[in-house]
């Protein structure tokens, strides 16, 4: 029997009240349980706090350690103290790895000789990393979509991997006895105007109604939702929790997510959605989706029985009648929905795939170990 | 032994005895078959054309600039480069290192080329290494790298983990622990200043016509005791002793002078300017004394072993590294570095109060023996020798080295300036 491997989450921060809720820190997270779903691994989320602290959490220890510098921002964050850290284990996974951060990480990890995967969530587009080959100094590369990997543009040449999840697929279940309203289409995200709201509200038939589940980011943007949905039934819930969310994941019909490269102010948006985990998780309750082609979107709907696709406010508007009208979704959608993401998106598929993948790039470290100081 | 030695500088340009000695360690392990090159600073003094070109001026010296510049931000460029990274020194390192494939790189003093970038790049190398200490670098190069900048590079002396330490005395190893608040990792091998005592010839009679001849050379600075020597020649002069002071070297020469001539000692105290090592060890063997009233964080300092071995009794600050092995009333006379004490000593080798021929003959023993440059040869090459044959991995041929070198540089430079 061999000796577990002991793996470290990088990331400048991690989900917590204490740190920062965000979806890169869930992400984080959801990886580990994943991960413990495979077996034969010892895992710790290091990440960046005031002072160095260490605690046990779900499935992992959290290694907090002292950032030097924490005037630079959250992706800025980096700790000397990894120098020495980075030598308890046997591979280290750089969430965030297209920041600062993730570029100290990588360089003292490769110091190390202790493998290294990348990881990109959104944080940054490091010019030392993508344009300058820090990010060769990788061993490994996990994309959170097709859509992120291609967004390297060719800048790792190593071995990669597209792993799209994990979901809580134990979380996020159907419920046969709560009845799903034909009329609601529901949208969830942050209220921000890269999220296309506008562009759903325009498409929404006079026949359905729309609930947007988000908190407000942008004031502005939320004003002028509130002014474009005058005369049509649309409404906003900024304070959903999130049994409120599951809730509405049950009752629903359709999730919508209208995200957009081009935002309705006319600016271009570099990154408008690496993976979209709420689409995802809509569908392992068993909710059919609409979703735009921006990014990642795309990705997520690979049958049409219960998931479109659409490019324009028109497409959307036919879309959303075929809903209307009861031609689409086909009958058994849900169940086709749910299956797709447990079977491909799940915790236990995606700890399978994280597992096999960190195991290959430890067994091989694209660079060798060089001797640490 | 293919041995590429480091350093940043080197003969014709020099500062002290550190860069004599590391050129005088250079020439000792040529002559003994050793395959030696040497890595180093662009020289703007002319350089001897004899022999095999064995030295690669291809590092810059972003340190000790005549003109620096005003801007305190280009200033902190510099001084970055200089302790911490400096890419183009870094990556000429790795260059040297690939094309020479050393057995052992013998590192010498790194301060103002980049120094911790390169104990780094020596690390990731797998390469063995030695650093020989003659000053406090490790601590001025740790002072530069601050903060996050420290995992980079290696914090305070936790770099030096993956090499060999030879120190000059155990008050510098003392020195440079305690301005970092850190240990030395493993053993350090201590290894003196030298001299050739046998190139000496034998010493004039002392005080010859009554007169008590002192001497001192290195650098013109007050953390020399030049001021201490004019203070306590001014006493002797008052006292009505025979007596002259003749000091060698460079440095704020015009300072003293004037003020050797406001404290009336220009017919007493005279400056020579500088001389080559070869030349002072003809004229030590005319003086009755040696004045090294030094600073107490004198790493060792080769001129008073050199006079020693001459035959010419020091006078020295007891606290510093050379007083390690000399011993007071045995090979030198001790002081606390004092005026008073000064004059004091000085007074007792005017007045024949001291046996300086005892004194000579001891010291010129002591140097013999134990501070001959053939035996610290002997055990800079054992040390070398042992470090080329431990467990290395070297990984210098791993094509990723350039771009974390790279990464690493620019990084320090992000966490400074950004």
């Amino acid at each position: 029997m061999t000796d577990p491997l002991r793996i470290a989450h990088l990331t400048p921060t991690y989900f917590s009240d204490a740190s920062v809720i965000g979806g890169g820190e869930r992400y984080v997270d959801n990886l580990v349980r994943a991960l413990a779903t495979a077996g034969g691994f010892v895992q710790e989320v290091v990440s960046l706090g005031s002072a160095a602290a260490t605690r046990g959490m779900d499935q992992a220890t959290l290694r907090v350690l002292a950032n030097d510098a924490p005037e630079a921002g959250a992706m800025a964050g980096v700790a000397a103290s990894l120098r020495d850290a980075v030598h308890d284990y046997d591979l280290v996974h750089v969430h965030q790895s297209l920041t600062t951060f993730g570029a100290y990480c990588t360089a003292l990890a490769r110091s190390a000789g202790v493998p290294a995967i990348g990881t990109d969530l959104g944080g940054g587009a490091d010019e030392l990393m993508l344009r300058r080959g820090g990010i060769e100094l990788l061993d490994g590369v996990i994309s959170i979509s097709a859509f992120a990997h291609r967004l390297l543009g060719g800048a790792f040449t190593g071995p990669s991997d597209v792993l799209i999840g994990p979901v809580d697929t134990d979380a996020f279940t159907p419920d046969p006895t709560v009845e799903r309203d034909p009329r609601l289409v529901l949208c969830v995200g942050r209220i921000l105007p890269h999220k296309g709201v506008d562009r759903i509200i325009a498409a929404l038939p006079p026949s359905l109604r729309l609930v947007v589940i988000g908190r407000v980011y942008d004031a502005d943007y939320h004003a002028l939702l509130r002014d474009r949905a005058q005369g049509r039934d649309v409404h906003f819930v900024h304070d959903a929790d999130d049994a409120a969310l599951l809730d509405h994941y049950r009752r629903a019909s359709v999730l919508v997510q209208a995200s957009t490269a081009r935002d309705v102010y006319g600016r271009m948006i570099e990154k408008p959605e690496l993976m979209g985990l709420t689409t995802l998780e809509a569908m392992a309750c068993g909710l059919p989706a609409i979703v735009s082609d921006a990014g990642s979107l795309p990705e997520l709907v690979p049958d049409p029985r219960f998931g479109r696709v659409f490019s324009t406010t028109d497409d959307l508007a036919a879309l959303l009648g075929d809903l209307a009208a009861g031609r689409w979704p086909a009958p058994g959608a849900a169940g086709l929905a749910r299956h797709h993401v447990v079977a491909h998106h799940g915790m236990a598929a995606i700890g399978r795939r994280l597992a096999a993948f960190y195991r290959a790039v430890h067994a091989a470290p694209r660079w060798g170990r060089p001797c640490a100081s | 032994m293919r041995i590429l030695i480091v350093s940043n500088l080197y003969p014709p340009v020099v500062i002290g005895g550190y860069e004599l000695a590391c050129a005088r360690v250079t020439e000792g392990l040529r002559r003994r078959g050793h395959d030696v090159r040497v890595l180093t600073t662009w020289s703007h003094l002319p350089v001897a054309g004899d022999g095999p070109p064995l030295a690669a001026r291809r590092l810059d010296l972003p340190w000790l600039l005549p003109e620096r510049p005003a801007d305190p931000g280009a200033q902190q460029w510099l001084d970055h480069a200089a302790m911490c990274s400096c890419l183009p020194n870094t990556m000429a390192l790795l260059d040297e290192l690939r094309a020479t494939r050393p057995d052992v790189v013998y590192a010498w003093n790194l301060a103002g080329i980049g120094g911790a970038a390169l104990v780094d790049l020596l690390n990731l190398s797998g390469a063995p290494w030695v650093w020989h200490l003659m000053d406090r670098a490790p601590a001025d190069i740790a002072s530069g790298v601050p903060g996050g900048i420290g995992g980079l590079f290696g914090q305070r002396l936790g770099a030096l983990r993956g090499g060999r330490v030879l120190a000059m005395s155990h008050h510098l190893i003392e020195e440079i622990e305690a301005a970092t608040g850190d240990r030395i990792p493993g053993p350090v091998e201590i290894v003196p200043g030298w001299a050739d005592a046998e190139d000496a010839l034998p010493h004039l009679p002392y005080r010859r016509g009554g007169v008590a001849r002192f001497v001192t050379a290195g650098s013109v600075h007050a953390h020399k005791g030049i001021g201490l020597i004019l203070e306590a020649s001014a006493r002797l002069a008052a006292e009505g002793l025979r007596f002259v002071v003749d000091i060698y070297g460079a440095g704020a020469v015009s300072e003293f002078i004037g003020l050797a001539q406001a404290m009336q000692l220009q017919d007493r105290v005279r400056f020579h300017g500088p001389r080559s090592q070869q030349a002072l060890f003809a004229l030590y063997r005319g003086y009755d004394a040696f004045l090294f009233p030094t600073h107490e964080r004198e790493p060792f300092g080769f001129a008073p072993v050199e006079a020693a071995a001459c035959g010419t009794p020091p006078i020295m600050t007891a606290t510093c590294g050379a007083a390690e092995r000399l011993v007071g009333g045995v090979h030198c006379l001790k002081i606390p570095r004092t005026t008073d004490a000064l004059a004091d000593a000085m007074r007792q080798v005017a007045t024949g109060a001291v046996d300086l021929a005892r004194l000579g003959r001891a010291g010129q023993r002591l140097v013999a023996q134990d501070l001959s440059f053939r035996r610290c040869l002997d055990r800079i090459e054992a040390v070398l020798q042992d470090a080329a044959a431990g467990p290395g991995t070297p990984r210098i041929d791993d094509p990723s080295l350039a771009a974390l070198v790279f990464l690493k540089h620019n990084l320090s430079l992000r966490l400074r300036f950004a």
